[in-house]
């Protein structure tokens, strides 16, 4: 399996990387979400690729990143919701919201757009809970959502 | 009130080096070290500063801990906040970001430590370019680096990401995870300060918890040791969330009453409905009927009202809401959570849920209120990590303070049926 | 008791155990069994299961017996109500989502979960939904079946595969109630030692496919017997029913395997039932070719009458040719009693001393202390030379892991290709192809000069081995500073003489002061270090008695036994050739394919005027042969075996043969010329070996027990090395280094294998270098050729050897890679181009 190369400039962050820590395993995490930031999925060869990188098993990539949820071994969209279901969140309504949205996106939860816009996942606590209802997409946090925010947040991404 | 960690926290650009210097940051340095190391250590334990992650250990007693002669040894600020509830550390990180970073540095000074990680959860990588950049500035102040201030004592703060697991804000499961494995939690012993990240002596402390240094030696122990009650020192963030009308993280002096927090900073009930229960300390602790609002907001009294101040969310609960669903969806949470290393709370969390579903289909047998209450005997202090007695906290304690919601649900259920 | 001691009491019980003892261990030595699932003693705690809760006073909690050490003082209770409650909760927990198909599980019987279940268990599940269902049984390997219904997640095997294979193969996936066990992207789980997982699995989740529905397991009966494909020994059961091998598993010797067996001692003997297998004498039609002075042979003879038609024959050949004229291949793959009686047939009863079972160089006994296996992990250097064990012998491979990554020891390595164990090393030295004799002077010499004593030979030739020299002078101090350490040389993996000079470098080692030193000579076949204690060699009788020592030999052996060096392995294949041997015995060898020179061994067998082969299965050399005996072999036989660390122990008889044993056929051999002995069993002649043989003093049933027991080692003496190793020129050609290969596709591991998919095909390995030079890319088709044949290959560019050499796994008999050696056994080269 070889259909996996590293850009010249992620190698450079990768040397990055590796130099913050004396063991190169602990770059473990670091380069999956390399690879799943740039790619928006880590495939079979992506893993053997950063097993090479990290000197361990294939199926030890494997292991770790089936153990974390921002990992995903099936391409997401461009645009990665995860809308927070948890406690506060659920106090002030998030269920229905949650509904709205993949309705809106006419999409299940858990999916995505046919045009890979969009990927909407439920998530656990993600600790903006004084502004929730709220959900995050790629790196931006959303908070007191409504109805209408949504269709304001989601209609602003192109 | 007193105001340590959240005094300038809504001033413009305190997240750079300028404004913070501007209010008197990075002045702890000189101070601490024209000291010895093992003096801020009698410091910070003089403050009766305790960690604010959740377990309330002595932070200073905590770093006395470190093996002897071993180096090198490590920090770890463990960022990775993902109690439900919890949401102080992020305000930290992404408003005073030097805060943190000066209170890395009396710590690895203290400790004698070269190498500091901060392992935040990787929802927060907006926050890891805050930090990342605070870092730079430090840096290039000399703040950190080679022979820092002309003293010879070295440090290096570098910023690492997890990658969506609760369970790696567990300290053991944490350096896993920083160490590049599945974040399973570890044995103990060894504990960390002994045989912590890369099994080198490793002190792990949470974001507030960090912060809170540079005013003790700024400001001395006596002072922060001044604030609070007799043996819960100084201020907390407590974020309230919940059914309140000012949700909102707020500091607040060790001992004031939960009913304050609520009622005055948090302004009170939304919607003007009653409040019905309260959650003091993020969604692992039990919960406490509405009876109990004036407890002190400290750990003694939270312990002796059958709870705990754990992480400091305060989620609050009003008489609309549905104590079976909520307790349900933080079993849900947990379940999702669970490592699954230990048998007891791969499979209890799971059963839990099976059961709690049941009941809220009407498809549950009184008994089932009964049996929850075992299979929580079974799960609680019988694994390696917390998690499972944290599941156990809603469902026992929802089950003590509103037993009759749940029976309410086997009224028109027919006997025998499943 | 001594300060690394402590005492502890469990259940009211005292117990004094070592510091760091865990609680659960200690618990056993009182007989307090303390229910486990995830703990194994041999690859640590886990704490997952939490099947092993106990009370200990003054801790709030209940404490898993299996992660706590012992502490001085401390109060363990097993069985108090707290505990049991806690143990019948996790049992709940472990089988809520189990299947309960105990009925169709090969597990059913030996399986812990039932076990616990029964003992500790509630008597109902307060389970009322429906169980959680799994991926059913799907192949984790072609050997392996994975059942992940039924598995408990207890980490056992994947703890195993990071801890004790450490090459994490087999990993936990996914988190939580959706943990699994798997391997990368699904493919197999093919480990060189997958199987243990089979044995360690504490529920019937991985499962052997082969033995899958073929027997309920107590229906088995069980033979404690030992693995026959390698030089280890390990202990293993076979099980079998109704004379049928059905399943084969590790039973721990601390000594030997540590608990642990290989891929192809658990899968690897399924030649006891091979269509090849020989079950009676037989006159061969095909083979020959020319009229024999053997006496014909009845068509209904038995297999004892044969027997006794051999001897004499042998007996009217050595009578009308002299007895230098007839001469016996043996081999390292029989049993000690089988090799003991066979030279002693050729010695006394035929008068000659052509005997030996190898086509390399090798002298009995060691200047200096024969290590055991477990002497591994106390050694604080291992030394390696020609050696490959987790090729050559496998169990070996483990233990080196073991000890560098848990014991602090360190490994070197002086080797012609690199290895996997190379990974573990500290410093690899690599010699170039064929420069071994240099490579190992070199090292001597070095560690002559640091110790102050004269140089065995002169200082020349370190460049020819390719060896820098600030690597020998690195290795030279590694060997001289260290505490304690373990040589491992490989003697058939050394040319010429490079043995004896492997032994010298031992003498001047004992020399280092304050040093502990052993060896442990690692050649991988079963029995080769008893072949060598047996005699089976043309210069030594029995326990390295030389055989010009006439004194001794004629107060041993009597007055007729023959006191001048017979001929080698090699040179009787030539004097076949020539026509000066008239007559050959060989016993369970096959030198046609595993001897060097191809065709020209077969050409010189046919000229023989009478060759016995007696063997278990059909061979190209049972072939050529006039006769052919059947011998039973492991599975059957009864016997003792000799393994690299000098353990002596019983190989047990798992299938009742229909012909008779090894032992009866050659002490037939023995009455028919004059010996009056009567062995009525096999353990007959191991008590004649314990008074023959040097070093095999009290070996006996008893003193073998379950686990053997250690021979001495003898001393071995001190041959003439030639002044100058002889180097070797360049011209352009290749140097040949066939290297050993585990799952080789051969007689053993024939085409139904169920090791089949680990078969490779013919690959040679250049240097990087060379293949520059000759123009060959990785992948292409090459070929491999000398005056006499041409083979073909695909080339690998791996750098597996420096330059000037090609590697050549041996993969199957049919490749016929010894073709490319000459008769004599000397190096060989070889002509590499691009077809």
């Amino acid at each position: 399996m070889s259909g996996f190369t590293f850009s010249e400039k992620q190698e450079e962050e990768i040397a990055g990387i590796l130099a913050k820590y004396p063991f190169k395993k602990s770059a473990m995490l670091p380069l999956l979400t390399l690879v799943q930031r740039a790619e928006r999925v880590i495939s079979p060869e992506a893993m053997v690729a950063i097993s090479q990188k990290l000197d361990c098993s294939p199926a030890y990539v494997q292991s770790v990143l089936s153990f974390y949820t921002m990992y995903h071994t099936e391409k997401v969209g461009r645009y990665m919701i995860l809308f927070c279901i948890n406690i506060s969140c659920q106090l002030n309504g998030c269920d229905k919201l949650l509904e709205y949205t993949a309705d809106k996106l006419d999409i299940e939860v858990g999916g995505t757009t046919a045009d890979e816009k969009f990927t909407l996942h439920r998530e656990e606590c993600l600790a903006d809970c004084t502004n929730a209802p709220m959900m995050r997409i790629n790196d931006t946090y959303y908070g007191d959502l409504t109805e209408q925010r949504i269709d304001q947040i989601l209609d602003s991404l192109d | 009130m007193t105001q340590i960690l959240f005094k300038n926290i809504n001033m413009k650009d305190l997240h750079t080096m300028k404004v913070y210097e501007e209010q008197g940051g990075y002045q702890s340095l000189k101070k601490a070290f024209d000291q010895k190391p093992d003096e801020i250590i009698d410091a910070v334990k003089a403050s009766g500063l305790r960690g604010r992650g959740g377990a309330g250990f002595p932070t200073g007693l905590k770093w006395s801990f470190l093996a002897k002669d071993v180096f090198p040894r490590y920090l770890c600020c463990n960022a990775d906040e993902s109690e439900p509830g919890t949401c102080k550390d992020r305000e930290l990180l992404l408003k005073n970001p030097h805060m943190l970073i000066e209170g890395m540095i009396l710590c690895s000074y203290a400790c004698r430590i070269e190498t500091g990680y901060i392992y935040m959860r990787g929802e927060f990588h907006d926050l890891s370019f805050i930090m990342d950049k605070a870092i730079e500035e430090a840096h290039a102040k000399g703040y950190l680096g080679k022979n820092i201030m002309g003293t010879g004592f070295n440090l290096e703060i570098y910023t690492h990401l997890g990658a969506g697991a609760y369970i790696c804000g567990e300290e053991s499961a944490l350096l896993n995870s920083l160490e590049g494995g599945r974040g399973e939690p570890r044995m103990k012993p060894p504990f960390p300060a002994v045989e912590g990240l890369y099994a080198k002596p490793t002190v792990i402390n949470n974001v507030e918890t960090l912060c809170v240094v540079p005013y003790i030696v700024n400001e001395g122990a006596e002072k922060y040791a001044s604030l609070g009650t007799e043996k819960s020192k100084g201020t907390k963030l407590v974020s309230v969330s919940g059914h309140v009308k000012k949700p909102g993280n707020y500091e607040v002096v060790m001992g004031t009453s939960t009913r304050e927090i609520i009622y005055d900073l948090a302004g009170g009930i939304r919607d003007d409905n009653e409040l019905k229960a309260f959650i003091p300390g993020g969604s692992s602790v039990p919960m406490l009927p509405a009876s109990q609002v004036d407890v002190g907001y400290d750990y003694e009294s939270l312990a002796a009202a059958g709870t705990m101040l754990g992480s400091g969310a305060l989620i609050v609960i009003d008489n609309k809401a549905n104590i079976v669903e909520t307790t349900l969806r933080l079993i849900s949470f947990y379940m999702h959570e669970s490592c699954g290393k230990c048998t007891p709370c791969r499979e209890g969390t799971r059963w839990l849920h099976q059961i709690v579903e049941r009941i809220l289909q009407h498809k549950g047998q009184l008994e089932y209120v009964n049996k929850l209450e075992d299979i929580c005997d079974n799960m609680a202090f019988k694994t390696f990590c917390p998690l499972a007695d944290a599941c156990v906290s809603p469902v026992m304690s929802s089950i003590k303070h509103f037993r009759s919601e749940y029976e309410e649900y086997f009224k028109n259920t027919p006997v025998g049926s499943v | 008791m001594s300060d690394n001691e402590v005492t502890l009491t469990i259940d009211g019980k005292s117990v004094t155990v070592p510091k760091g003892t865990k609680v659960v261990d200690a618990a056993k030595q009182v007989d307090v069994d303390i229910p486990v699932f995830c703990y194994h003693e041999k690859i640590g705690p886990l704490g997952c299961c939490r099947m092993c809760l106990v009370e200990v006073e003054k801790m709030p909690k209940l404490m898993t017996a299996c992660t706590m050490d012992v502490m001085p003082d401390m109060v363990v209770k097993t069985t108090t109500d707290k505990v049991e409650k806690a143990q019948k909760g996790v049992l709940e927990f472990t089988l809520l989502n189990h299947p309960l198909d105990c009925p169709v599980c090969d597990k059913g019987g030996e399986c812990p979960l039932q076990d616990n279940t029964f003992k500790y268990g509630p008597p109902d599940t307060r389970m009322e939904f429906h169980r959680h269902n799994n991926a059913k049984a799907t192949p984790l390997s072609p050997v392996i079946t994975i059942d992940r219904e039924r598995c408990i997640a207890c980490q056992r095997c994947t703890a195993y595969s990071e801890r004790i294979e450490q090459d994490r193969g087999l990993v936990m996936l996914n988190r939580g109630f959706h943990n699994e066990v798997g391997t990368f992207n699904n493919e197999p789980y093919d480990t060189r030692f997958s199987g243990n997982v089979i044995d360690i699995c504490p529920v019937g989740a991985l499962t052997n496919t082969d033995f899958r529905f073929k027997a309920r397991t107590w229906d088995l009966t069980n033979a404690e017997t030992l693995c026959a494909n390698c030089g280890c020994n390990c202990n293993i059961t076979m099980g079998t029913r109704l004379n049928e091998l059905l399943r084969i598993e590790a039973r721990p010797n601390d000594a030997v395997d540590d608990g642990w067996i290989c891929d192809k001692g658990r899968w690897g003997h399924q030649f006891v039932h091979s269509k090849n297998k020989i079950l009676t004498a037989r006159e061969n039609s095909a083979g020959g070719g020319k009229p024999t002075s053997f006496p014909t042979f009845p068509r209904d003879c038995t297999i004892e009458e044969a027997a006794g038609k051999v001897a004499e024959a042998f007996k009217k050949i050595a009578k009308e040719h002299g007895p230098e004229s007839v001469g016996f291949i043996g081999s390292p793959y029989g049993t000690n009693e089988e090799n003991y009686l066979y030279q002693k047939l050729f010695r006394q009863g035929l008068g000659s001393n052509n005997i030996d079972h190898k086509p390399y160089r090798d002298t009995p006994g060691l200047p200096i202390d024969h290590y055991g296996i477990e002497q591994i992990e106390t050694a604080n250097v291992v030394l390696l030379i020609a050696s490959d064990p987790t090729e050559e012998l496998p169990i070996l491979d483990l233990r080196i892991k073991k000890a560098v990554t848990g014991c602090a020891t360190r490994l070197v390595s002086l080797n012609d290709q690199k290895i996997v164990l190379d990974k573990y090393s500290t410093q690899s030295v690599q010699y170039k192809v064929g420069s071994e004799a240099l490579a190992i002077d070199a090292l001597a010499n070095g560690l002559a000069r640091e110790l102050g004593e004269p140089a065995p030979t002169q200082d020349v030739g370190l460049e020819q081995t390719g060896i820098s020299a600030e690597d020998m002078k690195a290795l030279v101090e590694t060997v001289r500073s260290s505490m304690k350490i373990c040589v491992v040389y490989n003697p058939s993996a050394l040319s010429g003489d490079a043995v004896l000079r492997v032994k010298r470098l031992l003498k001047l080692i004992a020399k280092v002061p304050t040093m502990e030193c052993g060896a442990i000579p690692a050649a991988p076949a079963t029995n080769a270090v008893g072949a060598m204690d047996m005699g089976l060699l043309p210069d030594f009788y029995p326990g390295g008695v030389s055989a010009t020592d006439q004194e001794e030999i004629k107060k041993q052996w009597g007055e007729d036994t023959p006191t001048t060096n017979g001929l080698s392995a090699l040179e009787m294949i030539a004097r076949a050739e020539s026509g000066e041997l008239k007559a050959l015995l060989v016993h369970r060898s096959n030198p046609v394919i595993d001897f060097p020179g191809g065709a020209r061994v077969e050409k010189a067998l046919r000229k023989l005027d009478l060759l016995v082969v007696h063997d278990m299965l059909e061979t190209e050399t049972t072939e050529l042969a006039h006769l052919v005996l059947p011998s039973s072999g492991p599975g059957y036989d009864e016997g003792t075996t000799t393994n690299i660390g000098g353990r002596v122990q019983a190989r047990k008889s798992a299938l009742e043969a229909t012909h008779a044993p090894d032992w009866k056929i050659i002490s037939l051999m023995l009455n028919a010329l004059g010996d009056e002995t009567e062995y009525q069993k096999s353990l007959d002649v191991t008590d004649e070996i314990a008074k023959k043989v040097p070093g095999y003093q009290g070996i006996n049933r008893r003193s073998m027990g379950k686990s053997g027991c250690t021979r001495e080692s003898t001393t071995s003496t001190d041959e003439t090395i030639a002044e100058q190793p002889t180097g070797s020129g360049e011209d352009g050609s290749l140097r040949l280094r066939v290297a050993t290969f585990l799952f080789s596709h051969d007689k053993i591991l024939d085409a139904s294998s169920k090791l089949a998919h680990h078969f490779l095909s013919f690959t040679a390995h250049l240097n990087t270098e060379d293949a520059k030079r000759l123009a060959i890319k990785d992948g292409d088709t090459v070929l491999l050729s000398n005056e006499d044949v041409t083979l073909e290959a695909t080339a690998s560019i791996s750098n597996r050897c420096q330059p000037g050499g090609v590697v050549v796994p041996r993969v199957s008999d049919w490749q016929g890679v010894n073709a490319l050696i000459g008769t004599d056994g000397t190096l060989a080269r070889v002509e590499v181009r691009k077809v």
